[in-house]
């Protein structure tokens, strides 16, 4: 039976029911739709116009030009070591979150039964603390004659030399900072892994390597890479720890915007940083979801 | 889901109501701003120990918005908030250079605000040139906090005398290199980096200033230790892992010699390249902006401010600690205590402020700025 027949063989009042039940989901998402417009895609679009708009200048689009992008693809102009530096250090955070998290990630899903509460508890805590105090707080354990060069001089009569201000310890930043945003995904990922299969695996002669590689990798991985496409996304937007712990040691492309917008008083290039910015991440987001089923990952499948 | 036609109205009517309360209540503010008043400035204004006795004496709302650098503030007015904000607190040469030019803020009575002039300290005798406009005519604004600022040291790693006899030549000195931090105000680094350099900022430059300037700007920024705010400064001298820094005076040290640490003194150099000069001060001037409907409060906390407790007040707010033009009133000044004094280098400031130029805007500044951007750029990574 087609749609049409079924429409055809229902009461006058039915149809006007399902008609009102039909335009009810676009009628009620209005004032969010609405929301979303002017809270979401309009600073978008005026940041858009204003990469457009006369450098230096802060009228919308007064005189249209490419100038902006002119100026940061010039040969001569060295952005673009500000771009590297944060994709550099956005790549290296995401890697070793990975590596780091793994393991915490399988004992919260799998191992720590009543305690993973609780340490899921202690991990979210730092989140109710602004960023910016708990960095202050590594700056007085890192600084020379701190807590830590301070504790080891007057306990064994060394220090730990220059760690503070090191591109180093910007990546040290990211990875504390972003820890949970890659944790709580990737235990998800994990502990919709079923344990039939591990078993089964192990039943029929796997070892623990192959499980681990062939079973729990694959099935956890639409969590692993969530994790690291939200970890990614925010350490390359991530302008506090090169700033606070890393003594500005390296100029990061969101420190370059923030310049633009302040100091330079001018908007135009940093919209058009700003702009290529969200082009840069969100291709790369775009690729990786696009081999993503995020169906799968939610469980709907 | 089913949605009767009574459901669809309640939930739209209350959608309808989250989205426009913010313009009911923004109606509501343009009908009625007589109690209310939105200052924007640097930190210190905002401080509950200032704000609140003008509350409760006016039984006002007040709301103060504090921001570190004096070009976001006056971009926040061009953006179209000269709706928002009835009291602007910015360094010397804006108003009357930028601000008052672009429409940005109103002129004050001058014979309301020109008397609490003739009662502020000798440099600011009427008509004080940062708040006149540029013909000498208006009264742009009121004036209260300044300061010499051209660098801090730890006078147990440099002493004074070497750094004021020295000066800008630390940082051409290649065995410095290392032991200094920049303090992050990207507008005093650049006139820093001309004084390094043995350029006069405020003056119109050539290629070969700018080249000159370039190569310093490279250099310094290669040889700093670390760029950052007030606190880390202070926490990197005092911990060690700096000897002195760059941009830098009684504002930023005063904390830390509040705190005990003498030994942190902001320092104006004997010479310069500026004639006459050995660095630079700033000067707050305090305007009340081109507000259509500009609240009454605006002009009385301008006055609010000039009483003797208040401008103590203000002067150790939370923060920076910093000398006040009202000093210079006995009432004002007897209620420093010797540590409040020391800590702001009472001892010093005359010949300091002497000895150094005001704030100014440099003709040049974007280009400077883009070059010492690209040099810091270009010193990432060591």
């Amino acid at each position: 039976m087609t749609t049409a027949d079924a429409s055809e063989a229902l009461p006058p009042r039915a149809i006007a029911r399902r008609r009102l039940r039909l335009r009810a989901g676009p009628l009620l998402s209005l004032p969010l739709l609405l929301l979303l417009a002017v809270g979401f895609l309009a600073p978008l679009l005026a940041v858009l116009g204003f990469s457009f708009s006369e450098p230096r200048s802060f009228a919308l689009l007064a005189h249209p030009t490419l100038e902006n992008y002119e100026t940061i693809f010039d040969p001569a102009n060295t952005v673009y070591m500000s771009f590297l530096w944060s994709l550099w250090f956005a790549f290296l955070s995401v890697c070793i979150l990975a590596v780091v998290s793994y393991p915490v990630a399988y004992g919260l899903a799998k191992l720590f039964g009543r305690w993973a509460n609780l340490i899921t508890l202690l991990m979210v805590f730092p989140l109710f603390i602004s960023e910016n105090v708990r960095l202050y707080g590594w700056v007085l354990f890192f600084i020379k004659n701190g807590v830590l060069d301070g504790g080891l001089r007057s306990l064994f009569g060394f220090g730990i030399g220059d760690l503070l201000f090191t591109p180093g310890i910007i990546v040290f930043g990211m990875v504390y900072t972003y820890l949970p945003f890659m944790l709580f995904p990737m235990t998800l990922g994990l502990s919709m892994v079923p344990q039939e299969a591990v078993e089964a695996a192990g039943d029929l002669g796997a070892s623990r390597l192959q499980i681990f590689r062939e079973v729990e990798l694959p099935l956890s991985l639409p969590g692993i890479i969530i994790g690291a496409l939200l970890t990614f996304v925010l350490s390359v937007g991530a302008i506090a720890e090169s700033k606070v712990l890393g003594g500005q040691a390296v100029i990061v492309i969101t420190h370059d915007i923030e310049i633009a917008f302040t100091y330079a008083q001018n908007w135009p290039l940093g919209a058009a940083l700003a702009v290529l910015l969200m082009l840069v991440v969100g291709a790369l987001v775009l690729t990786v979801l696009r081999h993503l089923d995020l169906d799968r990952i939610l469980g709907r499948r | 889901m089913n949605v009767t036609r009574r459901d669809f109205l309640k939930t739209t009517a209350a959608g309808a109501a989250a989205l426009s309360a913010p313009a009911i209540l923004s109606g509501r503010a343009w009908a009625a701003r007589d109690k209310e008043l939105n200052i924007l400035c640097w930190e210190g204004y905002n401080s509950a120990d200032v704000l609140d006795p003008f509350r409760s004496a006016h039984d006002a709302t007040v709301k103060a918005e504090s921001l570190t650098n004096d070009p976001t503030m006056i971009n926040r007015l061009r953006a179209g908030e000269t709706n928002v904000w009835d009291l602007i607190n910015v360094n010397n040469p804006w108003a009357r250079k930028v601000m008052y030019p672009e429409g940005l803020i109103k002129p004050l009575d001058r014979a309301t605000f020109e008397p609490y002039f003739d009662k502020m300290l000798p440099m600011f005798k009427p008509p004080y040139k940062w708040a006149m406009s540029d013909d000498g005519k208006e009264l742009l604004g009121m004036c209260q906090r300044f300061g010499p600022y051209s660098f801090v040291v730890n006078t147990k790693k440099v002493s004074r005398k070497t750094a004021e006899d020295q000066g800008w030549d630390l940082w051409n000195d290649p065995a410095n290199a290392g032991k200094y931090g920049i303090l992050e105000s990207d507008d005093w680094n650049v006139f820093d980096i001309f004084l390094i350099a043995g350029i006069n900022p405020f003056v119109t430059h050539s290629d070969a200033d700018f080249e000159k300037f370039d190569t310093t700007a490279k250099k310094v920024f290669k040889g700093a230790k670390v760029v950052g705010d007030i606190a880390t400064m202070n926490q990197a001298l005092i911990s060690g892992e700096i000897n002195f820094h760059m941009t830098g005076g009684t504002y930023s040290a005063s904390p830390a010699r509040f705190d005990g640490y003498p030994e942190i003194r902001g320092v104006t150099p004997l010479k310069s390249a500026i004639p006459g000069k050995g660095g630079v001060s700033w000067i707050e001037v305090t305007s009340t902006v081109a507000n259509p409907q500009l609240s009454p409060l605006a002009t009385q906390f301008l006055e609010y401010v000039q009483d003797p407790k208040v401008a103590h007040t203000v002067a150790f707010a939370e923060g920076t600690f910093n000398p006040v033009a009202q000093m210079a009133n006995k009432k004002c000044f007897e209620l420093f205590t010797k540590e409040e004094l020391d800590a702001i280098q009472w001892d010093s400031l005359d010949e300091e402020m002497e000895r150094s130029a005001e704030y100014d805007i440099v003709p040049d500044y974007d280009r400077a700025l883009d070059l010492m951007t690209a040099a810091k750029r270009e010193a990432s990574g060591g």
